[in-house]
């Protein structure tokens, strides 16, 4: 499964399984999860806290805590298979050169004792070998491409000195300081106000095109994927669920667990009744998962969701999901009522000052 | 910036100033008075009226009390004329009332000699005269009128001259004040000296009677060195004399007339080989802290990286075998080996200027320093590996050892730096217990023996300098934080919020 840069899939996931120690106990994060990410699209992946989203995306880094591993499968990228890398030396030339991470919280990402400049000039130096000149240089440029005014003085200066939101631009800076091929973004505005997180998500929308990045968002926004992304994945308890372009996956959801996320939506609700809220909890990953995990959550469940997991049912080329629902001999459910004409009830809510949409 | 340290300097004197003035009080409102004299010859021999008339001398002396004999009492208030007064007549009685009225006591000598039937009066300082006293007499001013004289040599015009001396050295003279030399360079630390202002504690009593407390902590101690130098009269001698410590003297012999000729400045102390307590102790001290921190800091940044790992558990091993056994047997422990590498185990054996004197005290002090440092900086190290910005440098693709030496490090010694300056200053204090074992001649003991001895002055002096030290060290330490965190600022907030 030899890959070339030509090629049309950046990087391609077989069945991976990554499983932690947890004291004397072992817990399987992710379960057997294959992925193809096409080169220059962005891919939402998103899911509710504890679905596996951000630990499926550590692996493509090498950056998975120190009581987790990979137990299976392959991750292949630039010709070589990720899932086989022991040491950091081998990483060294894949993390932050070719792959690169902006975390969550912008606040706590930068050295608080470094100044800005430091930050971003030595990525420069380490991964392109420049002088400390010439990196300064063009730690400046990037600081302005990023939106910094007065970027020349604020170079000296140290991340407290900085709000949320441009620290959040020199985290990106410093991410894309070394020209990835993929930019990880691990719920990047999740601690930014709402206006931050709209000019964020442009930014990186921007640099995107500009600089030619695959970018993978993990996000429990779905107003932030609306917005984005060109394809988005579903996670549920270690395993994508359903998967395909954001047109597909919004108007034509086909996993209940999709439905239960696109119902919980709090722009969907209206003053006169609750939200709407998928009862139960995810499923502890410590024992095995018998049948669907979501079975015991859904009321479309059916007697074989208990007994037997579901196979990646093909919908379109680009569509997937995994639910008993789509076998030919499943009884035909309507999705729920909230989600119907989900497109023009988004539209509508732009109106009201929403993320969604805005830039169409 | 520079407004905060102005304020925060004046807070830190206002600090001594109150812990001193605690001291003051306590030492003489709560150490019994006979304590003082337990250590005093004299005063064993003395037997009768004459004792009691020493002891509230003595007591006055030392700023006890204030304390006449009849014949002053009589002088204050009558004048000259009344030295012939018998305590039976009516105007001796009625001087007697009039110091009763001010709140003396006043007290009849009983004993069967000449002096019975004569009183003495006396008046122990309430808490804020004593304090006052203390202050008033804190800073000692010398100019060209301090010395007054009736026998004041003729010709000699008072002032000051800067000048050649007659061994070839500049100094700033001075002819009236008490020190001759007011200004002076010598090859001793810190090389330039000055006497135009003294801080002044009392004098020792009873050990080292008469000398000036800071001067027994600060001048060296052993035995005389002589050096060839030439004297005012232009005689060459050799002799231990210091001339730089020439100060005014009210009645020579015919000794000081040969060295000094007319030149009424032949008060000297002597030049000594060993150097002074405070500094014996801070030579010692300040070794051990370099080497505790030669070790300490790359062992705990060692165990850090390795976390969990053989060198990790053998460092801990170390902290915790350090902590818990006892110094003194640490002392011993370190002492058999000493011996088998031919290492004196008393200071004094092979003296000050031998460095094998110095190897166990100092040894001992630096690893009794380490555990501490190591247990902080590790943990320190730990505590930062799993926040945010270790994770992003890790995703920036910077390597573990960059990441240490780059970022984790500088945070970790915040912390530790603030204790840095510390460490260094009360290392003058010198270590109780090691000093004691090693008989080394330094601070350690000063204090115990001060507070053992009842020598007051020397237990407030000891208390001013420890005091003053640590508030400065705190200072230091926080002016050192914000070099290294640029997080911290010093600058003083006006009504903001």
């Amino acid at each position: 499964m030899q890959m070339t840069n030509g090629e049309k899939y950046i990087l391609r996931v077989r069945n991976l399984g990554v499983k932690f120690k947890v004291r004397d106990r072992e817990l399987t994060a992710i379960r057997n999860v294959s992925m193809d990410f096409e080169r220059d699209k962005v891919v939402a992946i998103v899911g509710e806290s504890g679905s596996g989203k951000s630990v499926f995306t550590k692996t493509f880094t090498g950056m998975l805590d120190n009581n987790g591993h990979i137990s299976q499968g392959e991750i292949w990228f630039d010709g070589e298979d990720l899932a086989q890398f022991k040491s950091d030396r081998n990483w060294l030339k894949i993390r932050g050169k070719k792959i690169a991470t902006v975390f969550q919280d912008p606040l706590t990402s930068l050295n608080p004792v470094r100044t800005i400049g430091f930050q971003i000039s030595e990525v420069i130096m380490k991964h392109q070998g420049k002088s400390r000149a010439e990196a300064k240089r063009m730690a400046i440029e990037l600081m302005t491409r990023v939106g910094l005014t007065d970027a020349e003085n604020r170079y000296n200066e140290y991340p407290f000195q900085y709000s949320g939101g441009m620290r959040q631009r020199i985290v990106i800076a410093i991410a894309l300081a070394c020209r990835p091929e993929i930019l990880i973004c691990d719920e990047p505005t999740t601690a930014l106000d709402v206006t931050t997180q709209a000019q964020i998500i442009e930014l990186i929308k921007d640099l995107a095109k500009e600089y030619g990045f695959t970018t993978i968002y993990i996000t429990h926004d779905l107003g932030v994927v609306a917005n984005v992304a060109d394809i988005v994945a579903v996670m549920y308890a270690g395993q994508i669920v359903e998967r395909g372009t954001v047109e597909e996956v919004f108007y034509d959801p086909r996993h209940p667990y999709t439905w239960g996320l696109l119902s919980s939506l709090p722009q969907l609700g209206d003053a006169s009744q609750e939200l709407f809220a998928i009862p139960g909890t995810p499923p502890s990953l410590f024992h095995k998962v018998v049948g669907d995990a979501f079975a015991p959550r859904s009321e479309f469940a059916l007697g074989i969701d208990f007994e037997e997991e579901p196979p990646m049912f093909k919908i379109t080329d680009t569509h997937y999901a995994k639910t008993w629902l789509l076998d030919s001999r499943a009884p035909k459910f309507e999705k729920p009522e909230l989600i119907r004409d989900l497109h023009e009830k988004m539209l509508a809510l732009t109106s009201k000052g929403g993320v969604y949409g805005s830039n169409d | 910036m520079g407004r905060y340290i102005w304020i925060r300097l004046l807070k830190s004197l206002l600090s001594i100033a109150i812990v001193v003035s605690i001291v003051v009080v306590l030492v003489y409102k709560l150490v019994p008075t006979s304590k003082v004299f337990e250590g005093d010859e004299a005063f064993r021999k003395l037997k009768a009226n004459a004792k009691v008339l020493y002891t509230y001398n003595r007591l006055e002396t030392l700023g006890y009390c204030d304390y006449l004999t009849s014949g002053e009492m009589l002088a204050a208030e009558l004048g000259e004329k009344a030295h012939s007064l018998k305590p039976s007549d009516e105007e001796y009685q009625r001087v007697l009332q009039v110091f009763r009225d001010r709140g003396y006591t006043i007290e009849e000598l009983t004993y069967n000699d000449k002096l019975q039937g004569t009183h003495v009066a006396y008046r122990f300082y309430n808490s804020f005269e004593l304090i006052g006293h203390f202050f008033a007499k804190l800073f000692q001013v010398d100019t060209p009128n301090a010395i007054q004289d009736p026998n004041w040599p003729e010709g000699l015009q008072r002032g000051y001259r800067f000048e050649k001396d007659h061994n070839g050295i500049y100094a700033l003279t001075c002819a009236g004040c008490k020190h001759k030399y007011q200004l002076y360079f010598d090859k001793h630390f810190p090389f330039i000296h000055q006497n135009f202002i003294h801080i002044y504690f009392g004098e020792s009593y009873p050990s080292q009677q008469g000398v000036n407390t800071l001067e027994v902590i600060g001048s060296s101690q052993g035995k005389k060195v002589k050096i060839e130098q030439t004297f005012p009269s232009g005689q060459v001698l050799k002799s231990p004399i210091n001339q730089h410590s020439r100060k005014y003297k009210f009645t020579r012999d015919h000794l000081d007339e040969k060295k000094y000729g007319d030149d009424p400045y032949a008060d000297t102390t002597n030049m000594q080989e060993a150097p002074s307590m405070i500094f014996t102790s801070y030579r010692i001290g300040l070794l051990s802290i370099l080497f505790a921190y030669l070790f300490a800091i790359p062992m705990g940044i060692w165990m850090a990286k390795r976390k969990g790992k053989l060198i990790d558990k053998i460092g801990i091993i170390y902290i915790n075998f350090i902590l818990a056994l006892p110094s003194l047997a640490l002392i011993f422990f370190f002492k058999v080996i000493g011996y088998r590498f031919n290492l004196p185990d008393k200071f004094p054996q092979l003296g000050f200027h031998d460095i094998r004197s110095y190897i166990l005290p100092v040894m001992l002090l630096a690893i009794m320093s380490t555990p501490g440092l190591m247990m902080w900086l590790r943990r320190y190290m730990v505590d930062q590996e799993t926040s945010d910005y270790v994770k992003f440098a890790r995703a920036k693709g910077l390597s573990n050892r960059e990441i240490y030496n780059r970022h984790i490090f500088k945070n970790a010694v915040i912390p530790i730096v603030n204790g840095i300056p510390g460490s260094i200053i009360l290392a003058i204090s010198g270590a109780v217990i090691t000093e004691s074992m090693f008989a080394v001649p330094g601070m350690g003991k000063m204090l115990p023996d001060a507070i053992k001895a009842a020598n007051n002055n020397m237990v407030i002096t000891l208390s001013f300098i420890f005091t003053a030290l640590s508030i400065l060290s705190v200072f230091l330490g926080d002016l050192l934080m914000t070099v290294v965190d640029p997080r911290i600022s010093l600058t003083v907030k006006e009504g903001l919020e």
